[in-house]
């Protein structure tokens, strides 16, 4: 969930890291890190290409970390930590910002809330100053609160409520996971939305926004000294926290297929696969990554071949690799002619996953992947801000920002057999859940 | 170009947005073009070619003068279809053969269609430069637009049509706006074709539509990233330099009308539980000199998460996720927009609130305050915008396309810098509409609001599932 203007419908086959090993060894000692006195982790990365900066404040938490009642918490936050503070009214941290030439945003998933601002390199330390503020000092007006609950529900209706493919996703989530907090939406069930209070937000605040519980990236035309120096002096001074309570619940081992179905007014009908997969650090990551590429990433991949382009079943076919700090869904998407027939795209998705759980795929096809995965390290290394994510996924999700310049190795390693491995212990019926949505008379959807 | 649509699946969502407009704070002279190279080939093709060597890319950017408007009437949707049709098999490659060359290096291509223009644009790694030109210029000089591919991606994109009227509606209003608002005139036409253009379409009329619309008189192609000029200006040259011309002349558009008055076209999607709305008029063309103060001004109006708009609507009120203007920027004037979506029972309340805005506008709101914010925050974020190769690669097609002089970029901070209160209350008066001069377009449940959008004026209807963007019979 974003808090601006766009909702990300995480629908795409993740973006892969793969880099040549030379020129990474060099970007790997531009980095700079530094932990703060209360735990606050600081990485700075040059990148003087333009005179702006990427800045990037990961905080560990995110819908992961709610429960019955207060679902869609994490996402709130992320819009209430732009209304104002005790030294500063509500909208100013905006006003302020954008006066001194830069734009901010901010996201939330199942596992961590992001703020980011891109800036010209003179408003560093204004933007600093807010950010500690924020962090600081957060204030809760009740006003404040019922408008931007508000703004939150209509953002449920514009990218859930009205995309009857999302709400497909919203269910099929829920369906997937009986024990684990990945089953909440990180928007949030609309009754939650409707009635979160303020000492609900003052609890989530003081826990979870603790500086032990935030990594910092910068990326940019910056000095990475005195970069850590003026993030000491604006961040250092707040006090650690206890931080997020640990997540111990396990998912149970999936056991047979679940199936969903969505009753709505739709022209198109719509299926989703989602098994269970694994979480970001686990070391077989990069094999997923380039199995999916191979089934699921753009024209030349198996399944957009089979079902889009040979037997027309269906007009596209993506995937996505949910990996947060627990493992997370592998999902799959196939959108159908509107006179499109579910069963019969199904069995061929089947026949799809059937195949490579018992053939493995090809050494072109990993190659091709591995190509993939390469330029597409370098499409985001390209911008201050495809570095700055890039470092700070690292370092969150995966537990070090150097694993990002060990990528390269980590995919050579790759081999046929454990991609074939692989397939075949994750995508079994048994541990998924399908989505249906098909296309039934608005009388019927109604009812 | 204008902008440009994607329902490609229905997984790529997205977006309402701020046209994020670029720039900054110090030293006016951080963005300047780079060296570059301009080649003008007999045929009428011109190449742009400049290095950049930070990351081993290649991006590039082939604009083709035409799309959409050159779309027969009966056949919206020709150059889209054309557009995705080269994609699927050119040269000595069949269409899987194609998508199989660029997806072993990694590479990408992807063609779509604009209001004036059909674009091909990519990247691939810089050893794969031969193959990257070879399939480029497969793809526009020897397109194979075999009749199966033309049936299946036919249908496919009607589909594609049907998808985004189930899940992006807020995508959709700007297509029904510049229906109303341009009505006969070429950019009325829709980007992406409608259900009934495209169904409309033979296999036949497409593949003559190829030949008089596309041809190396139309193109320009723009190269930016990790090469050595001397190395790929003979490929590039050789590679296009015996494509024919376009067998029709490319005509440019008559200017349109501004609109008077206010009308609304209210599209019925009854189980829709917001409503998305758009309200536009004509507004300027690219080349429109007064570009800083108007940019300054729309920023400060609906450009920024402050802006006037947002603050009412989003931060005020509540009532919306966000709210936002822009000025499509053509040949010609395209519109200036502004859009907004909101939950049914608020409909009215919001449009009325937007309305407001556009009157504050009117009435000399802007201040020293809010003028120096606006300018620091459009030159703070212009950079930003001019970073990467293929951000080079379509600026530098641009100021091609559009007949541009290199102070569009070079000059761009100092102009910013220059703009005063008074420019900024001139350019309010002279291109932003006024609220009674306004067309609105509203998607929503008609039944909840129909009467209510009466009192902004006349209200023509037509449901979400008609086959087109415009009322029957227009």
């Amino acid at each position: 969930m974003t808090r601006r203007f766009s909702v990300l419908l995480a629908a795409c086959v993740a973006s892969g890291v793969l880099i040549g090993s030379s020129a990474l060894a060099a970007s790997a000692s531009e980095v700079t890190s530094a932990t703060l006195a209360n735990g606050m982790q600081v990485i700075v990365w040059p990148d003087r290409d333009i005179p702006n900066i990427a800045l990037y404040n990961w905080v560990r938490v995110g819908s992961r970390n709610e429960a019955p009642g207060i679902t869609g918490l994490a996402h709130f936050f992320e819009h209430m930590m732009f209304n104002g503070t005790s030294t500063r009214q509500p909208g100013e941290f905006d006003s302020v910002l954008e006066a001194n030439g830069a734009r901010n945003n901010a996201s939330t998933s199942d596992d961590v809330t992001i703020y980011q601002d891109w800036l010209p390199k003179a408003a560093l330390e204004t933007v600093f100053a807010l950010e500690a503020d924020r962090l600081r000092n957060l204030a809760f007006e009740p006003k404040v609160v019922e408008s931007e609950r508000g703004v939150v529900y209509s953002e449920r209706r514009n990218s859930v409520d009205d995309n009857p493919s999302s709400r497909l996703q919203e269910q099929v989530q829920a369906a997937a996971f009986t024990a684990h907090p990945y089953g909440i939406p990180t928007i949030g069930w609309p009754a939650d939305i409707e009635s979160w209070k303020i000492d609900d937000l003052k609890e989530f605040f003081q826990r979870n926004y603790a500086p032990n519980n935030c990594t910092l990236v910068l990326v940019g035309d910056l000095e990475p000294q005195a970069t850590i120096a003026l993030a000491r002096k604006y961040f250092e001074a707040i006090p650690a926290r206890e931080g997020p309570k640990p997540i111990v619940t396990k998912e149970p081992v999936q056991a047979g297929e679940r199936r969903v179905t969505l009753l709505t007014d739709a022209q198109t009908p719509v299926v989703q696969f989602a098994y269970h997969g694994m979480a970001s650090a686990d070391p077989r990551a990069p094999t997923l990554e380039l199995l999916m590429r191979i089934l699921a990433d753009g024209d030349a991949s198996r399944l957009h071949r089979a079902l889009v382009e040979e037997q027309k079943l269906a007009i596209s076919a993506d995937g996505y690799v949910q990996a947060g700090f627990d493992p997370g869904l592998v999902w799959f998407y196939l959108s159908l002619p509107a006179d499109g027939d579910v069963a019969a795209a199904e069995k061929s998705f089947d026949a799809q996953i059937e195949t490579v759980r018992r053939d493995g795929v090809t050494k072109a096809e990993l190659a091709r992947a591995r190509n993939q995965a390469l330029a597409d390290f370098w499409r985001g290394q390209a911008t201050i801000d495809g570095k700055a994510d890039a470092l700070g996924r690292y370092a969150v999700m995966k537990g070090d920002y150097r694993k990002l310049f060990d990528a390269p190795q980590a995919y050579e390693r790759v081999t046929l057999d454990e991609i074939k491995k692989l397939a075949g212990e994750l995508l079994q019926s048994a541990f998924r859940t399908v989505g249906v949505l098909p296309v039934v008379a608005t009388a019927e959807a109604k009812q | 170009m204008s902008a440009r649509l994607l329902l490609r699946s229905l997984t790529l969502s997205l977006l309402l947005c701020f046209a994020a407009v670029p720039s900054l704070v110090f030293a006016a002279a951080t963005v300047q073009i780079p060296k570059y190279e301009r080649i003008a080939l007999a045929n009428g093709a011109v190449l742009l070619l400049m290095e950049r060597h930070d990351v081993p890319l290649i991006a590039f950017s082939a604009d083709l003068r035409g799309g959409a408007m050159t779309d027969p009437v009966t056949a919206s949707g020709s150059a889209s279809l054309l557009a995705n049709l080269l994609e699927k098999g050119a040269g000595s490659r069949d269409a899987f053969a194609f998508a199989d060359a660029i997806a072993a290096v990694g590479g990408t291509i992807a063609a779509s269609a604009d209001t004036e223009s059909i674009n091909v644009s990519g990247s691939f790694l810089n050893k794969d430069r031969a193959l990257m030109i070879e399939l480029l210029a497969d793809m526009l000089q020897r397109p194979r637009l075999a009749r199966e591919e033309f049936d299946s991606l036919r249908s496919r994109q009607i589909d594609f049509l049907r998808a985004a009227k189930d899940s992006d509606l807020g995508s959709l209003t700007p297509i029904y706006g510049a229906a109303a608002v341009f009505g006969e005139h070429v950019y009325g036409k829709s980007p992406i074709g409608s259900e009934a253009g495209l169904a409309a379409i033979t296999h036949e009329q497409l593949t003559r539509y190829y030949r008089d619309q596309l041809g190396a008189d139309r193109l320009i192609l723009t190269i930016v990233g990790d090469f050595k000029t001397a190395d790929l200006k003979p490929l590039v040259t050789k590679a296009f330099a015996g494509w024919r011309k376009a067998e029709q002349p490319f005509s440019r558009p008559a200017p349109p009308t501004k609109v008077t008055g206010r009308r609304v076209l209210l599209v019925d999607a009854p189980t829709s539980v917001q409503s998305y709305f758009w309200a536009g008029n004509v507004g300027v063309s690219r080349a429109f000199p007064q570009r800083a103060p108007l940019d300054v001004v729309n920023t400060l109006f609906g450009g920024r998460f402050t802006s006037l708009l947002n603050s009412e609507l989003r931060i005020r009120t509540g009532l919306s996720y966000g709210a936002s203007s822009r000025f499509d920027r053509m040949l010609e004037p395209g519109a200036w927009e502004l859009v907004s979506f909101t939950k049914t029972a608020s409909t009215i309340e919001a449009i009325d609130l937007a309305l407001d805005v556009v009157g504050r506008l009117h009435a000399d709101i802007i201040d020293a305050t809010m003028l120096d914010s606006s300018k620091a925050y459009v030159q703070g974020q212009f950079p930003l915008a001019l970073e990467t190769s293929a951000q080079w690669a379509s600026a530098l097609g641009d100021l091609e396309f559009y007949g541009l002089d290199r102070g569009y970029i070079d000059q761009r901070l100092n102009a910013l810098a220059a703009v005063t209160l008074e420019d900024a209350r001139k350019i309010v008066q002279s291109q932003f509409p006024t609220a009674d001069n306004l067309t609105l377009v509203v998607i929503g449940n008609a039944a909840a609001i129909r009467e209510g959008l009466r009192k902004f004026g006349p209200v023509t209807e037509m449901k979400l599932s008609d086959p087109s963007f415009a009322p029957q019979g227009k």
